[in-house]
């Protein structure tokens, strides 16, 4: 070892220096702090974490069917109908929609459309073809359209007749309910400009090629090939003929969109904001810690982190929950092999209801962002949909009650579980198909990642124990648990699942008329648990083809009490954080955003 | 073994190593349960859409059948295209990876920038007051995740002490991303914490090991100044370990630029990786851990070349 000297230690002290100074040159430590993002011709939006934009076409695909990237679609080609809860509740929004009446026939077989006198951003009007061009590709092309339901639209559209350029007749298979037919349906079509994407390649010339299968077939191949192009979003030309309030400046496959607007625009809902940054976050940490550093101008924080939100407010931000228009819920797999046939006694199903205290884990858990649920109605909302039973809640919470009721249908608690003691089909007996010694014990498979989840899960596992029934839950990500809980028959290895829980966010978010054919309806499309009830079927066909709201209710009624799914608390769909001074605008329970409403009104 | 038969051997077991790779994560990801398509299309997509999905990415094919397309487009540069993003992998990947070699190249520059006199210094000053206290500091930051140690960052530099952004540069190209140093600062550090922890430790250890070698007291003897030894011969003999474990440490870096770029939004191949895992999205985890198995193999390959030159022992079996 040598003996330090000065002259030494002040070389190492010099080298050391330098260093620091390379390193602070290198990483460019220029002291630049947090700029302000807000500005009045811009604002930055925090997409939702780990969402990343991948699609422009307003005619989705089934892998590009995300609230977010519908938003961006609809601020570039407006719909036909905006029926949505942009205007504080849901109805149809005329300022921001393509048609400006929809005269049904009296039989309620058709419906006759005005269009607005609009122009597409290359000062073509938008006509009855643009409309009718949609029309042809969907009808070509419905089994790859993401919205697309067997006997739904474009199934139950018989036919399409151009009036002249602002008026076309859709004639439909039967008579329907004017209203779902107008929120659910006529809602889905976008004005496409037909001038410009009526091609069957780059090269080809534009023609009539949507007027026959063939034809509309290629087109709807070409254009969808083009929109896989995101890094051409912003350059591609066929991207540029819009017919919203905002055109794309920049799109990049790692999240980031900026909207620029549309200077030629001339409908209702004209764009206050010139530049619109929208932010993809990878957690929602990351995008907190750009909300607190002023990066953010409308953004969203965790339920768990509430309790901060004077940090927030004292920052210049309005902390503001977002409520859905959506249900929340775990579904039970009726075909499960082992706990299948228990599943399907209502008495049980009821016994795992009553043991779930709802009010509790809105107080404590979900910290006051949730309302309870009772039904397939959402709740979060005043609506004529909901029934009175499925207000009441028709299986309050009691623990006591779900054991007397286990006990009174054969089971007898053994070791904390109920176990059944007498099998068969009488009235103080188990229910077809549970056998002697069946425990009462079942596995949720849960999405991961939200501890607010966890924490429910753990909550509902405690307070189904106290009623003897035994619950334990694995968890994955949300596409691990929807790819693992499909649809099943017994005897497929994949029917092992017995409940499934992908609701963190909300399970289900209905458009703005909230019938249950592809949730509840014998084999619907999303009626994960395979639930079945001919009674049920005939109430949600009801709730399509009678003129009345009875229908609905009684929908909702019935469901409320046939308990198809564990019901749960509705969580809000965002809490958002928004900088003061931006306003003009309510948060759209349909989970969608409106650029083109938001505004800097002052601070 | 002649340097061209040397090379040629392990050139040989890195593509190897790779194919070995490619297999292990092409089963891993389709035995997981579910298949993608569900997780791709949503709750509301029909069976007919989730079979349609299936035949057009050929999910519906043998596992051994599906690998060996793989393998084949593979050959011809082709790594698939992303069910999420549409764009073709390798061009994701051509966008991503340079960001993340600029964060994981800053962090190790900087960290060895730091690390090699700090681990001389130690050296130097064995057992003093000073050596305790980095070694104290080094086992923390070794020990501190960097998750953790990022966040406590953003707390104290971005929150408390607002000098720097909480977010790395958003830009898409690396022009932008230069030109905000200052979000690139944070990041850096939380990056570069572990490679000094380590690589002082490293630094330290071998240059008292060179401290004590005859070299030095015959040097010392002859009349050579403590500070010309440390820098002629001591600094150079020291930095051979630390060249082969630089090569050993490139998927601690690229794990470590995972957590980074998820922590501070940076859109680079850490947050590719991370974003295509949560969607089942197959084509690019097999091309991100590809890349990422490249850069393992080529890190250490290089780093046993650097090591066969740099010192003749290792040439000789030797060492």
């Amino acid at each position: 070892m040598f003996p330090v000297r000065t002259a030494e230690r002040r070389r190492w002290a010099l080298a050391a220096g330098a260093v620091l100074a390379a390193s602070a040159l290198v990483t460019g430590c220029n002291g630049a702090g947090n700029s302000s993002s807000a500005t009045s011709d811009s604002i930055n939006y925090a997409l939702p974490a780990n969402f990343t934009p991948n699609w422009i076409l307003p005619i989705g695909t089934p892998a590009h069917l995300n609230t977010n990237n519908v938003s961006i679609a609809a601020s570039l080609w407006e719909p036909l109908i905006a029926y949505d809860g942009s205007t504080g509740s849901i109805g149809w929004n005329k300022a921001a929609s393509i048609a400006t009446a929809a005269d049904f026939a009296k039989d309620g077989k058709s419906v006759t459309v005005t269009l607005g006198n609009r122009h597409w951003s290359d000062g073509k009007p938008i006509t009855s073809r643009d409309v009718q061009f949609w029309y042809n590709l969907i009808k070509a092309n419905k089994s790859q359209w993401a919205n697309y339901s067997e006997g739904k639209a474009p199934d139950n559209w018989t036919s399409f007749k151009v009036v002249d350029d602002q008026h076309f007749t859709i004639t439909f298979d039967q008579a329907y309910n004017s209203q779902w037919m107008l929120a659910n349906q006529l809602s889905m079509i976008t004005p496409l400009p037909q001038h410009v994407w009526d091609r069957t390649s780059a090269s080809a010339a534009v023609s009539d090629a949507d007027t026959t299968t063939a034809g509309a077939k290629q087109v709807w191949t070409y254009l969808n090939t083009a929109a896989k192009s995101i890094s051409k979003y912003a350059s591609d030309p066929l991207w540029k003929t819009v017919s919203g309030p905002y055109t794309v400046k920049s799109f990049s496959t790692s999240g980031k969109v900026v909207l620029a607007a549309n200077a030629t625009y001339d409908g209702g809902e004209k764009a206050h904001i010139a530049t619109v940054n929208l932010l993809p976050f990878t957690t929602t940490d990351a995008e907190e810690n750009a909300l607190r550093s002023g990066q953010v101008d409308y953004g969203y924080i965790n339920s768990t982190d509430l309790d901060q939100k004077s940090q927030f407010t004292s920052q210049g931000y309005t902390v503001k929950p977002w409520t859905g228009w959506a249900i929340t819920y775990m579904p039970y797999n009726f075909d499960n092999p082992s706990m299948g046939a228990v599943f399907k006694q209502l008495y049980a199903r009821q016994a795992v209801q009553e043991s779930i205290d709802q009010d509790s884990l809105v107080k404590v858990v979900f910290n006051g962002t949730a309302v309870p649920g009772y039904g397939p109605i959402p709740q979060a909302q005043n609506s004529q949909f909901v029934s009175q039973a499925q207000k009441d809640n028709p299986y309050p919470f009691s623990n006591a009650k779900a054991k007397a009721l286990l006990t009174a249908h054969g089971w007898t608690e053994q070791n904390g579980t109920m176990v059944c003691a007498r099998p068969g089909s009488g009235a103080s007996q188990c229910g077809a198909g549970v056998d002697k010694g069946t425990k009462f014990q079942m596995q949720v498979l849960s999405q991961s990642g939200s501890t607010v989840t966890d924490n429910m899960m753990s909550a509902i596992q405690s307070s189904l124990a106290k009623s003897g029934i035994a619950f334990s839950v694995k968890t994955a990500p949300v596409n691990s648990v929807l790819s693992q809980t499909p649809q099943c028959t017994a005897g497929q290895p994949v029917c092992k699942w017995q409940l499934s829980f992908f609701g963190t966010a909300g399970s289900w978010y209905f458009p703005a008329y909230p019938t249950g054919d592809s949730l509840f309806q014998t084999k619907g499309g999303s009626n994960f648990g395979s639930y079945s009830n001919p009674d049920v079927d005939k109430l949600i066909t009801a709730t399509t083809t009678s003129s009345s709201d009875d229908a609905v209710q009684q929908y909702s009624e019935a469901l409320a009490k046939d308990l198809p799914v564990v019901w749960l608390p509705e969580p809000d769909y965002q809490i958002s954080v928004i900088k003061n001074g931006l306003g003009g605008f309510a948060q759209d329970s349909l989970a969608d955003f409106h650029p083109a409403q938001w505004q800097w009104t002052g601070k | 073994m002649n340097t061209f038969l040397y090379l040629t051997r392990r050139v040989l077991q890195a593509i190897a190593v790779i194919l070995i790779v490619t297999v292990a994560t092409f089963c891993l990801l389709h035995a997981l349960p579910g298949g993608p398509a569900r997780g791709i299309l949503g709750p509301q997509a029909t069976a007919q859409q989730i079979a349609q999905f299936n035949h057009q990415q050929s999910l519906d094919k043998p596992l051994p059948v599906q690998y060996a397309a793989y393998l084949g487009r593979l050959l011809h540069g082709d790594l698939g295209t992303s069910y999420t993003l549409n764009e073709p992998v390798s061009q994701l990947i051509r966008e991503r990876l340079p960001k993340t070699l600029v964060l994981t190249v800053l962090s190790a520059v900087v960290g060895l920038v730091l690390a090699i006199p700090l681990g001389m210094w130690q050296a130097v000053r064995r057992n003093k007051p000073i050596d305790y206290v980095i070694t104290t500091l080094s086992f923390v930051a070794y020990s501190t995740p960097v998750y953790f140690l990022g966040l406590m960052l953003v707390l104290v530099f971005s929150h408390i002490l607002p000098w720097f952004p909480a977010q790395a540069p958003q830009g898409d190209s690396l022009a932008q991303v230069f030109a905000d140093p200052a979000a690139l600062v944070l990041p850096v550090v939380a990056g570069a914490a572990s490679v000094v922890a380590v690589f002082s430790r490293y630094m330290r250890g071998a240059t008292l090991e060179n401290l004590s070698e005859d070299y030095v007291r015959t040097a010392r003897a002859g009349g050579s100044r403590r500070g010309a030894i440390l820098r002629r011969h001591v600094f150079r003999n020291s930095l051979t370990p630390v060249v082969a474990m630089l090569g050993y440490y490139v998927p601690v870096l690229f794990g470590g630029a995972l957590v980074v770029e998820q922590l501070f939004n940076y859109p680079g191949m850490g947050l590719l990786f991370w974003t295509a895992a949560q969607s089942s999205d197959y084509p690019v985890l097999l091309g991100c851990v590809l890349v990422i198995s490249v850069a393992t193999v080529v890190g250490t390959l290089l780093a046993d070349v650097v090591q066969r030159f740099i010192d003749p022992r290792v040439k000789e079996g030797r060492a």
